[in-house]
């Protein structure tokens, strides 16, 4: 117990020096401050952007991005991805296919969904769609395939129904790895919504820092770092830890 | 008669390029969005030097980013993944940093180095490093440490005991978190020279884009896959050569993270 | 008069506690007994009684804190597979390397040369009946061919004394009888002195000229029971009067 407390410590002390670093490097000339200014310039206008009504449109125009794209990969993704892992038949056919277009790069997409779609909310949607489903059908497979035969065999033999093998023996099984679905597709589809931003549009925080790049405001390119990078961060450890919660009983991890 | 799983797969292969060629032809797909087959072989035939010459630019970056990455991912991993203090400290932090969509470091490498190779390179590297890092690492905890003591009790010095089971154990580990390193370094190169630069595959394929010469985008995409795939047939070439036991004991496994 | 000690073990007054996770455990106390040449000795005892601490020891991976272990006449301090060739049970072998590559192992960390190396391999791998498999890869071989090849490895160097532990508890029950047999022709073949632990009361009795019974933690030695059943032993010994004396007699010592 006490060794754990003492590990958190010592991670704190390496992510605060980090800061320092960043703080007293620049301060102290060792790196040009005007390409690193020091962390509390950041910080600053960090604080000032998240006050700024400006800043919260296009924030607000990512967010609705992101959670539209995810809210279609990831349901879709996933009951494409049992269906197709529960059909043996469809499994073969379409397992191989979907894990080669998962392998490939899909980023060097994004200029066909313009020329599809136009630039629009629509085409960040779609690309963020297409960036993240993928990954979802994948985990699905593995969810379905961590389902051990064994136990459905268990609860048959002492007479459950289809309703009840379901509740019972599929979703506590496939529920830590249908979470960590969801922990990748965040992953994924934020990223994709980001890049398709920087790339070609006209709102949203990716369109900002994509801005502030070739204005070369670097406080403001790291503050709007700081912004995303705690967003994700945050978004990621809430869902590990719910999924620590459920796994519990998964002693061997 | 019954068709087996692959034929229909092959089947359903063969009917996805036809209706390539077919739908935009038919114009039931608008041409712009999915240019025919043909024209895209022929805008890649007829504008073949060109391609070379940016091809030949990407390779170069990628080659430069995967020795930083890959390289740095391998070495960095198989020493965190090693030792138990290192990892409790360090692993949460690298996988919290995985989460952060990394693109968007890419303008702050712009302001700094410049719209030329450079940035590209260091973009690719910071985007190839985590995932290689994080894979190594979670595939050294794998290795057997029964066999580190058989090898001792049958005589292996420290050093050998690091050369001869250590390391041959750990190639596997290193091999799949290249493979799943330099096809996102890959990935980071061309996506880098899609957002800015004067050359490279990824800046034909956004230059032929405000053209709205869909053939020339999906020729230069094409590349890029093609680059892709034959990166990862290599690695799996080699894998076959050298870590064929390791093959046959796990099954076959998706890779840890992916394309993005 | 120099005393003949090829192929001896001593184990004298060993006692061992180790720590893990903050804890304290009493694996050994005060073990003692001796091996002579030639023999083929059994240790049984329940899980947990120390019998693979006592092991790590004769292997020289381990140092006790208390007593002496003497091999040869020498004190054992570091792994000397020359003088101790040691079978472990289950995988030990490396995948990475063929059945041959895997028994010459041992040679080449000595830096034989490899046309030596090599014969020495097969020579190995024929005496445990595995000629002409030298070029397949572990997972190419059943559990009873695993195990074969690590006997051979145990055996490469031609030691005086081979330590097995438990080598044959991971396979079934048919394949384990074999194994035992095969063992004992080997045995027979090369006239090593055996120490072979196990768990399985029938097996140590079966394979072995004496059976040391240990006791639960702290391990302690608590009988010695020298088997007199005639040589070659067969199967069908295991269903006669003495054999299953001797099984009761260790059961009724290991039970409490």
């Amino acid at each position: 117990m006490a060794a754990r407390y003492e590990t958190a410590l010592i991670r704190l002390i390496i992510i605060a020096l980090l800061f320092g670093a960043w703080e007293f490097a620049p301060r102290a000339d060792l790196v040009n401050a005007r390409l690193l200014p020091p962390a509390s310039e950041v910080f600053t206008v960090f604080f000032g952007l998240i006050q700024d009504p400006g800043f919260h449109g296009h924030l607000a125009t990512t967010l609705q991005q992101t959670l539209t794209a995810f809210l279609i990969a990831v349901p879709v993704g996933a009951l494409l991805g049992i269906l197709i892992a529960e059909n043996r038949f469809a499994g073969e056919v379409f397992k191989p296919l979907v894990f080669f277009v998962f392998s490939i790069p899909k980023s060097i997409f994004l200029p066909m969904f313009i020329l599809a779609f136009g630039i629009s909310f629509w085409q960040k949607v779609a690309f963020g769609v297409f960036s993240t489903i993928f990954i979802v059908m994948m985990t699905a497979f593995a969810a379905v395939a961590s389902v051990r035969s064994d136990h459905i065999r268990v609860a048959r033999s002492y007479g459950a129904n289809l309703r009840q093998i379901i509740a019972r023996v599929y979703l506590p099984s496939m529920t830590p790895v249908l979470l960590e679905a969801v922990r990748l597709a965040m992953i994924f589809n934020f990223t994709g919504i980001l890049l398709a931003e920087m790339y070609a549009s006209r709102a949203g925080v990716g369109n900002l820092i994509g801005t502030w790049g070739r204005g070369f405001q670097i406080p403001q390119i790291m503050a709007g770092i700081v912004t995303v990078a705690g967003l994700s961060i945050l978004f990621n450890e809430l869902v590990r830890w719910f999924e620590r919660r459920c796994e519990h009983w998964r002693g061997d991890r | 008669m019954r068709l087996d799983a692959t034929t229909v797969r092959r089947l359903l292969i063969v009917l996805l390029i036809v209706a390539w060629e077919v739908l935009p032809q038919a114009g039931l797909v608008p041409r712009l969005f999915l240019p025919p087959v043909s024209a895209t072989v022929a805008a890649l035939w007829g504008s073949a030097p060109e391609y070379a010459y940016h091809l030949w630019v990407t390779l170069q970056e990628v080659a430069i980013s995967m020795l930083f990455a890959c390289v740095g991912g391998v070495a960095a991993g198989l020493v965190i993944g090693n030792s138990v203090r290192l990892r409790q400290l360090l692993l949460p932090l690298a996988s919290a940093g995985f989460a952060i969509p990394l693109v968007i470091l890419y303008p702050l490498f712009t302001a700094w180095f410049g719209i030329g190779p450079e940035s590209k390179i260091v973009f690719a590297s910071v985007y190839g490093f985590l995932p290689t890092l994080l894979g190594t690492a979670a595939g050294v905890q794998t290795i057997d440490r029964h066999l580190v003591t058989v090898a001792r009790s049958l005589g292996a010095s420290r050093f050998q005991q690091i050369t001869r089971v250590f390391l041959p154990a750990a190639i596997p580990t290193v091999l799949s978190s290249l493979r799943i390193g330099g096809a996102l370094v890959i990935v980071g190169v061309t996506v880098a020279e899609m957002l800015t630069s004067t050359a490279g595959i990824g800046f034909l394929i956004s230059r032929y884009r405000t053209l709205l010469d869909s053939p020339h985008v999906f020729a230069a995409i094409l590349l890029v896959l093609a680059m892709a795939i034959a990166f990862d047939w290599l690695v799996q070439l080699i894998e076959r050569r050298v870590a064929g036991w390791q093959r046959a004991i796990r099954t076959e496994q998706a890779p840890a993270a992916a394309y993005s | 008069m120099n005393k003949d000690v090829s192929g001896t073990i001593q184990v004298e007054g060993v006692s061992h506690t180790f720590v893990s996770n903050g804890e304290k455990t009493h694996a050994l106390d005060n073990v003692s007994f001796e091996v002579p040449k030639n023999r083929f000795v059994s240790i049984v005892g329940p899980s947990g009684c120390g019998k693979s601490s006592l092991l790590m020891m004769l292997a020289g991976l381990q140092t006790p804190d208390e007593g002496r272990i003497i091999c040869e006449g020498k004190k054992i301090t570091r792994p000397d597979p020359q003088r101790i060739g040691v079978v472990f049970q289950e995988a030990s072998l490396f995948p990475w390397l063929t059945a041959e590559k895997n028994v010459e192992f041992p040679l080449s960390l000595r830096g034989v040369k490899p046309a030596v190396r090599h014969d020495r391999a097969r020579e190995a791998l024929a005496l445990v009946g595995l000629e002409g498999f030298g070029s397949r890869y572990p997972h190419e071989l059943s559990g009873g061919m695993k195990q074969r090849v690590s006997i051979a490895r145990g055996l490469v160097q031609d030691p005086p004394i081979l330590m097995m532990d438990e080598p044959f508890a991971a396979l079934d029950e048919q394949t384990r009888t074999v194994m035992g047999d095969e063992l004992l022709r080997i045995w027979e073949q090369t006239r090593k002195t055996i120490l072979f632990v196990t768990h399985s009361l029938g097996e140590a009795v079966y394979l072995a000229d004496q059976v040391l019974v240990m006791s639960a933690r702290p391990g302690r030695i608590i009988d010695r029971i020298d088997v007199d059943l005639p040589r070659p032993r067969r199967f069908e010994m295991m269903s006669t009067q003495p054999f299953m004396e001797l099984r009761e007699r260790i059961w009724r010592q290991i039970r409490h």
